[in-house]
């Protein structure tokens, strides 16, 4: 009879209770759903950055990381590679050689980390080949003559290996695509003329084309003007194991996009053998074994009980290479409890604001009700219950909007594209897939349930203070 | 027998700058089965003696026991307890909870008192059925009038079976018509089911319908007459 008649009372200022729960609602849903989508980025930031760019762990000679000198291998390489691939728990690892050495094309030239693999291995530890760029290659499929080397988008504009040119036929494939005469025509002084940057050329494109055109052809007009020479090639240079200079020219297999500028400016990807030939190193010499786990969370673990089996060896989890990530990924928490003692002190706000007025509307009924015999226990178990009642409905239709806002976005993503720069210099992506644990959203419920019991008790006191022949004179 | 003394009571109010003497040494035993009004100009002190009898107020000075329990040995959560066992209320307004119908307002005590539901169903019906309100059951109080929302809250005051029903003007918010038709039913219960009410009024009308009429006057006792 309390819950029924508390559920009833609820609805009878049903304009109020709607607000309350609305807020509540629009609260919970934007608390929620921004966790939802910073967690959404980092989790993609985290697994690009472990299938991608560094996998689980890395081995490697403990001084080696200080210069990246080339004399420092790791010993019975072949042997610890073993070892660590029979590790249970190890998914598959893979030796590479790490040089520092300097990548030039006849304009341009750009220090970078020469990295030797032996393609078919990697491909089992990253997955570096699956972000190979359309038209570009590939991650060293096709046979050569040549020695190949896999870049990073970056790298490739920054030496000139991919550009941004419009000419006649650019233009024709334009007027094909569908391009109005209008815009083609505002290109055409154009034609002939080629761009430094992708920068150089979209700051162009915003003096000739208005905002709208930009929005409708800029993707259309970009991709068409958009070349890469296959063929193309870049001369590496580095030290070789008697610290002569030394070096080749490679010819460009692919260029890889990942959305982190920084990774795709350093990192060349080139055959061991052709490294083992041009530096002296034995094939089979490695200054690093990287490796893929089954559990990503358990790198910790492993890494722990690999240094165990591997002494004099500097064994690292992605959390140790990285800091930054596992800095994100702690920092993020942080934040998002932040957020949500935010949402739930507005809730806890909001519930006490409504429920005090309802006592204090209601002095008169509740007063009867104690004349006649309702205990104190019984009005405050019915003022709760309404409190609880508010705040449940908000904070369960807040989790279930929640949800399904989620649910729908996070198989189509949400295109972050007009921040794309600043989002990919800082390594994420700019279409963002929104995610949340089931552990967040039960911990949320579980939390505004108890911040709505707990911001009952306040109004529910008051109820309690009310002294019946008092409350019954008050007009 | 008797049912409820009040021995010199008396009221003071100290809250305001002036000291009130809303109730001066009043002294008063009612038996069971009294059909009894208070009567008095306004202000003389009968919502406070009322308020006394039906353990709201504490007095400053004096007893009530009611059936052979003083009022001043309870704690307040026994008293409220002892309020819903023996004591029926009926006030001038906001008697019954908006939200719920008669039969729910009639429940509210019983369930409070945790009566299974067959007994509650049965004697709900039976109580409405008593004030004339058998097909109004699941009406709201919105869609009742005044003078149907009072014979609820009689209906709802029987409930517990009380030892008598309390009732502070109860028909001042009501027309004459209504008026007469809850004091009908008021003396038809008292007459057939000997239930004790004591109530207070500025009605003539009703006052003629009382079997007994005492008069405060500035909180004292100045006539109490018994008619037949
Ligand atoms: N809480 C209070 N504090 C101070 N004085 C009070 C209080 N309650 C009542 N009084 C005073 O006590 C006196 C008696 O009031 P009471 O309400 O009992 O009279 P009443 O006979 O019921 O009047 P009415 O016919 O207007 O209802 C009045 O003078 C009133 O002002
Ligand atoms: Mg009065």
């Amino acid at each position: 009879m309390i819950w029924k008649t508390a559920w009833k009372n609820i609805w009878r200022n049903k304009v109020r209770s709607l607000v309350v729960i609305i807020s509540i609602t629009i609260g919970i849903f934007g608390g929620v759903f921004a966790v939802a989508v910073m967690n959404g980025a980092i989790e993609q930031r985290v697994d690009a950055a472990l299938n991608e760019e560094i996998s689980h762990i890395h081995i490697n000679d403990p001084a080696f990381r200080d210069n990246y000198d080339m004399q420092l291998l790791i010993p019975d390489a072949e042997k610890v590679l073993s070892s660590v691939e029979e590790t249970p728990g190890v998914n598959a690892a893979c030796g590479r050689k790490v040089i520092s050495g300097m990548a030039n094309t006849a304009t341009k030239s750009a220090g970078v980390q020469i990295v030797g693999i032996d393609p078919e291995k990697e491909k089992e530890v990253l997955r570096l080949n699956e972000t190979t760029m359309p038209a570009t290659g590939d991650f060293f499929e096709t046979e050569s003559r040549h020695k190949l080397a896999f870049i990073g988008q970056e790298l490739a504009k920054e030496l000139n290996i991919i550009r941004y040119r419009i000419d006649q036929e650019m233009l024709d494939n334009l007027a094909a695509r569908g391009v109005p005469v209008k815009v083609l025509d505002r290109l055409a002084p154009f034609n002939g003329k080629r761009f430094k940057s992708e920068k150089a050329f979209k700051k162009e494109m915003k003096t000739v084309l208005s905002m709208k055109e930009q929005h409708e052809y800029g993707a259309l007009i970009k991709e068409e003007a958009w070349s890469f020479r296959t063929r193309s090639k870049m001369t590496l240079t580095f030290l070789d194991k008697d610290q002569m200079q030394t070096g080749a020219v490679f010819r460009i297999a692919g260029i890889f996009d990942i959305k982190n500028s920084m990774f795709e400016m350093s990192q060349v990807l080139v055959q061991n053998k052709d490294l083992a030939e041009l530096t002296g190193l034995a094939p089979d010499a490695y200054h690093q074994i990287i490796v893929r786990l089954d559990n990503p969370d358990a790198s910790k673990e492993m890494a722990a009980s690999l240094e165990k089996k591997l002494p004099g060896l500097e064994i690292m989890s992605w959390k140790e290479i990285q800091p930054d990530l596992a800095m994100m990924i702690d920092m993020i928490s942080k934040l998002y409890a932040f957020f949500m003692v935010i949402i739930l002190a507005a809730l806890a706000f909001g519930i006490v604001n409504t429920m005090l007025m309802v006592v204090l509307e209601r002095t008169k009924e509740l007063g009867m009700l104690t004349a006649i015999g309702m205990n104190k226990k019984k009005v405050f178990q019915m003022i709760m219950l309404e409190s609880v009642f508010l705040s449940l409905i908000g904070g369960v239709v807040g989790m279930i909007f929640s949800k399904i806002i989620i649910g729908l976005t996070s198989t189509n993503g949400i295109n972050f594209s007009n921040y794309a720069e600043g989002l990919e210099a800082m390594g994420f992506t700019s279409h963002i897939y929104p995610v949340i644990s089931s552990s967040f959203f039960i911990t949320v419920t579980v939390l505004i349930i108890i911040t709505g019991i707990l911001s009952s008790i306040y109004p529910a006191l008051k109820a309690l203070k009310l002294d019946p022949a008092e409350a019954l004179r008050t007009e | 027998m008797k049912i409820l003394e009040i021995k010199n009571v008396h009221k003071i109010y100290n809250s305001s700058e002036v000291k009130v003497h809303a109730v001066n040494g009043v002294s008063l035993d009612f038996e069971k089965g009294e059909f009894a009004a208070i009567v008095g100009p306004s202000g003389s002190g009968k919502t406070t003696l009322l308020n006394m009898i039906g353990g709201l107020d504490t007095p400053s000075d004096g007893e009530i026991i009611v059936d052979q329990t003083n009022l001043a040995g309870l704690k307040s959560s026994a008293l409220i307890d002892f309020r819903m066992r023996n004591i029926g209320f009926v006030f001038q307004s906001y008697n019954l909870i908006p939200v719920l119908t008669a039969k729910e307002n009639v429940e509210f005590i019983m369930s409070l008192q945790k009566w299974n539901k067959k007994e509650r169903d049965d004697r709900t019906f039976e109580l409405l059925k008593a004030v004339g309100l058998e097909d109004r059951i699941n009406s709201r109080p919105s869609k009742l009038s005044g003078g149907q929302q009072q014979r609820v809250a009689v209906a709802r005051a029987l409930a517990s079976k009380p030892k008598f029903v309390l009732a502070d003007e109860p028909t001042a918010n009501l027309d004459s018509k209504s008026t007469e038709t809850l004091l009908d039913i008021m003396e038809q219960l008292n007459k057939e089911e000997g239930i004790t009410f004591i109530f207070s009024t500025h009605d003539a009308r009703v006052v003629k319908k009382a079997r007994r009429v005492i008069t405060l006057e500035d909180g004292k006792v100045i006539s109490d007459e018994r008619k037949n």
